[in-house]
């Protein structure tokens, strides 16, 4: 798995040297260091370390034990995150709480109900409370205005 | 959401100074001929930066000044909505095409950033209502330089390598000098810096030759004698550099300046446009405006309307090409 | 020197009813601002500045003053309990302070802090008492050379983050660093990597990346280890018959960590632009340098939570001292304060002093004030704050999610950085899981804009010629520093601790 993470890393520096080389300026046109020296620097010892890395990873390839359970509440409470965040810029922060912590308890903290509910509510009216009206900091505004 | 819509307590906290004036509800009267501005409709007056800045301060003074002489009959609610250097609050305002109720003041960044970033707006795409002032720049030199005016320093900066700081590339204080060092006959290396703490520690360590900044930002320096005042880009000299020429004043004027003025909606009204240009000659004649002013060592330059917007265009043209022959900007 | 007639004057000046009750109302707020996640003294300060616009100038500023040491106290409360910091000062805080708080030390490690906190704030105060006009020398020293210097030797610290696997820990600076490259290049006003967002420009803002890697990072982490599941604990085996207080040892072991943390935060804080932020990081590194044990930070060693926290609150100080002698902000937070300053009329700068000298004295006396009395409400506040630790993680663990996200917003109003914070815990996870280090990432992150932009201005004044680092005195000076500490100290903490033992890091 370790490995298949330094692949993706290793594309996102082979992309990002490409830009380093392509759009940007080694040196200025006065011949000062240029907007373009520290990427492309960065983005070639990246890839070195990147393969090296990864060529480290394939000669001592042990199996790493890989549980099923313990991938599988994280990877719910990502896939929770992932639509939190999308239901903030729709909902807004209020609405999108709500739901989120909803969804997320019911799944996480099974047959708890009044609890959960209770949480659901209580926290994003604590935070809007704070937030809102206290510190005057706003909270997300929705795209739709349910409320 | 509706109950972000402002209550007695986020005034209070949000804009004190609003809320130290009662609701004025009974004084329509100098609006009476006209719909608007309506008492019911509440006015959103986006600030595109975060609490604390210049176009912050001189939002909340603006405001200020409605209330206190009940310019405005209904309510205010003042927002900051921060981001990408006033990309994302002016592109609020940009996104209410028409609607008479959506107000924004301008700074520098107005100008720049659609310069460098795709906005979807452009600063001649508002409705223009008033340039209230500009922000200028003064030429400094350290306490502790042999020169001691402006002629000495073109004098000298023909003769030897020179750098002048300044806060960022695409920005005045980028523009100013260039341009004045092309009218003057000098040539410079420009220090771009974050901000003014970095480029004046910069200058009085002796890092650099001489800097560009807002007077209100270093009078305290300029007081003591740690920094020597060469220049002032502006056309009137604030009280405080008495005895600094201005640039215009030794025949190099450059008319390039940051515009501080007042913005409605894309498309909005023209009884709007016309209702805030009335209102704006009001604010500008207040002690409190003219207090502003000074402490804040800004130029008044006051505009209104479409002179305004002519305005903002040549600027943005002169920017861009000053910014363009550098290749800061594509 | 009449210092103690000035600093008389001051208490007399600050020692009035309202004025404490001011002082006590902005240290409560400086709390709750520094433990929300993303709010930070400056966003506290720049909130409430139109507040005080009302209140006589110096009630108005000791109640901002105390919301701005206020923050630096609270900020630590989260990094330590749930491992996300609740501003850039504190992510230090955040290395050795949850393993303390895991190993059911949470009671022990939050008096500490808030003792660390109170001995660096309070050494930083006297060091301006006595010595403000020397220290405005070393803030007006400090150009882009010198600048450079520093965050080289700031880099020197990242050998100690990179963690176990070196190779692991340089991909994690790079990639801090590669994120340090987004946005306006300053010196030429190009963009990069922005590609066409006006979101982008200032770059990819610290905070967002550091309450995601951290604070969102660890809580995937605890869930893949199944932290959720243990029945009816916390995400910390809390033992009721744990100490509250901080034992003997705790005192002995770190008091050293308490001066060395005090002195270094405060000349850092000095130095316009570097900041809490850095001081904190390289205390950290220091400590950890020169331990003899280092395989303990990291693990819970009650050193590695102190040497950041006295040295930003030291810091905090110091960066009152440009602002006091020179009127520049070194930090964004006196930056509001300067901007309170220009409202209320007054002209900061070198004639400050002179011409205020009650609003200066009466600031400075109210800073010790203010932290006796924040180190009061701490202790008496700890006891409410260890009860989060007894919420069960599977409900505990979403709430955190809702704060992360809500406070991240609240800083700048910005979907994209909410957007960014997601993303940052998301690789933060990984980080975790596949053994690379994330403090070497927000070290370098912090650390590799500093760096590039100081090396580019220093050339062009220099015209290209790499001599200007000799030619000038404070440039000197550094450079003998960072030899000192690098080639000296770990020869004499090596001589001391006997051979044998390697530098083990767990980052």
């Amino acid at each position: 798995m370790r490995i298949g993470y330094l692949v993706v890393l290793l594309a996102g520096a082979v992309f990002y040297s490409y830009v380093a080389f392509a759009d940007l300026n080694f040196m200025t046109r006065t011949g000062r260091l240029g907007p373009g020296f520290f990427p492309r620097m960065i983005g070639g010892m990246a890839i070195v370390a990147l393969i090296w890395a990864i060529l480290d990873e394939m000669r001592s390839a042990t199996p790493q034990d890989e549980e099923e359970t313990r991938w599988s509440d994280v990877l719910v409470l990502m896939v929770l995150a992932v639509g939190y965040a999308v239901l903030l810029r729709l909902f807004g922060g209020f609405v999108a709480t709500v739901i989120f912590l909803l969804v997320a308890l019911a799944l996480l903290n099974r047959g708890r109900h009044i609890t959960n509910v209770a949480v659901s509510f209580l926290v994003p009216t604590g935070v809007y409370l704070l937030f809102d009206q206290l510190l005057n900091a706003g909270m997300p505004p929705g795209l739709f205005e349910i409320l | 959401m509706n109950f972000m819509a402002h209550t007695a307590a986020r005034r209070i906290f949000g804009t004190a100074m609003a809320a130290a004036v009662a609701v004025p509800l009974a004084f329509a009267g100098m609006a009476a001929a006209q719909d608007y501005p309506s008492a019911d409709e509440t006015l959103d007056w986006t600030i595109a930066f975060g609490p604390g800045g210049g176009n912050d301060i001189m939002a909340r003074s603006i405001v200020e000044i409605l209330n206190k002489y009940d310019l405005y009959p209904g309510d205010i609610k003042v927002e900051n909505r921060a981001g990408g250097s006033g990309a994302v609050g002016w592109g609020y305002l940009a996104s209410q095409a028409g609607n008479p109720y959506g107000i924004s003041t301008t700074s520098g960044s107005f100008v720049t950033t659609p310069l460098q970033a795709d906005t979807g707006w452009a600063p001649e795409d508002f409705t223009p209502v008033a340039l209230l002032a500009t922000d200028d720049l003064v030429l400094v030199v350290n306490g502790s330089s042999e020169i001691q005016n402006i002629e000495e320093f073109i004098a000298y900066a023909k003769e030897n390598p020179i750098n002048i700081g300044g806060t960022g590339t695409v920005n005045v204080d980028f523009i100013v000098p260039t341009l004045f060092a092309q009218a003057a006959g000098f040539e410079f290396d420009y220090v771009s810096f974050n901000d003014m703490s970095e480029q004046t520690t910069a200058l009085l360590s002796n890092a650099l030759d001489a800097m560009v900044g807002n007077p209100g930002e270093i009078l305290g320096l300029i007081e003591s004698g740690d920094l020597r005042p060469l220049v002032f880009s502006g056309q009137n000299i604030p009280d405080a550099l008495a005895g600094v020429p201005t640039m215009g004043d030794i025949g190099y004027d450059i008319g390039v300046s940051m515009p501080r003025g007042l913005i409605l909606a894309p498309d909005a009204p023209a009884e709007a446009q016309e209702w805030w240009i009335e209102t704006m000659k009001k604010v500008v004649d207040t002690p409190e405006w003219k207090e502003y002013i000074a402490s804040n060592t800004l130029t008044p330059t006051v505009i209104y309307g479409e002179d305004f917007r002519t305005f903002l265009t040549k600027t943005k043209n002169g920017f861009e090409e000053v910014l363009k022959s550098v290749g800061a900007v594509q | 020197m009449d210092i103690f007639s000035d600093l008389f004057m001051g208490f007399s000046v600050a020692v009035t009813p309202m004025n404490l009750v001011y002082l006590f109302a902005g240290a409560m707020v400086g709390m709750v601002v520094g433990v929300i996640p993303g709010f930070g003294p400056s966003a506290g300060l720049a909130i409430l500045l139109p507040v005080t616009l009302g209140m006589d100038p110096i009630g108005a500023v000791m109640m901002l003053a105390a919301i701005y040491y206020g923050a630096m106290y609270g900020g630590t409360i989260t990094s330590i309990l749930l491992n996300t910091p609740g501003e850039s000062a504190t992510v230090a805080s955040t290395f050795d302070g949850f393993p303390l708080a895991k190993n059911g030390r949470a009671g022990p490690a939050l008096v500490m802090q808030a003792a660390a906190s109170f001995v660096g704030g309070t050494v930083g105060v006297i060091l301006i008492t006595i010595l403000a006009p020397l220290f405005g020398q070393v803030s007006r020293s400090f150009g882009p050379p010198e600048y450079f210097l520093l965050a080289v030797m700031g880099m020197l610290t990242l050998i100690v983050m990179i963690g176990e696997n070196w190779k692991l820990g340089v991909i994690s600076a790079l990639i801090g660093f590669a994120l340090g490259t987004v946005g306006v290049d300053l010196e030429t006003g190009q963009s990069r990597y922005t590609f066409g967002s006006a979101e982008l420009i200032g770059g990819i803002y610290f905070i967002p990346v550091a309450i995601g890697l951290f604070g969102l990072g660890e809580l995937f982490y605890a869930f893949y280890n199944g932290l959720h599941r243990t029945g009816t604990g916390g995400i910390v085996q809390y033992d009721k018959e744990e100490r509250f207080w901080p034992t003997a040892q705790d005192w002995i072991s770190t008091r050293w960590t308490m001066v060395r943390g005090s002195i270094l935060g405060f000349v850092v804080g000095v130095i316009p632009g570097a900041g809490a932020t850095i001081a904190s990081l390289m205390a950290y590194s220091l400590e950890r340098s020169i331990s003899k044990a280092p395989e303990k930070f990291g693990k819970g060693e009650m050193q590695g939570l102190v040497a950041p926290e006295t040295a930003n609150n030291a810091a905090s100080s110091g960066a009152m001292i440009p602002l006091l002698t020179l009127g520049i902000p070194g930090s964004a937070s006196t930056a509001v304060l300067l901007a309170a300053f220009l409202l209320w009329g007054m002209r900061p700068g070198p004639l400050f002093m002179e011409q205020n000298p009650e609003l200066a004295w009466g600031l400075i006396a109210s800073m010790y004030l203010g932290n006796m009395v924040l180190l009061a409400i701490n202790i008496f506040a700890i006891p409410l704050f260890v009860q989060i630790i007894k919420v069960p993680y599977r409900i505990l663990g979403p709430v955190v999610v809702v704060i992360c996200a809500l406070g991240t917003f609240s800083v700048h109003s910005s979907f994209v950085e909410t957007w960014i914070m997601f993303a940052a815990g998301f690789v933060g996870f990984f980080m975790r899981l596949y053994g690379f280090s994330p403090a070497a990432l927000v070290l370098a992150l912090v650390l590799g804009p500093l760096a590039e932009e100081a090396l580019r201005q220093t050339l062009t004044i220099s015209r290209g010629s790499f001599m200007i680092f000799v030619e000038r005195a404070p440039s000197l000076w550094i450079i003998g520093v960072t030899v000192f500490l690098v080639v000296l100290l770990p020869l004499m903490g090596r001589f001391g601790r006997g051979s044998g033992d390697a530098e083990k890091a767990g980052g």
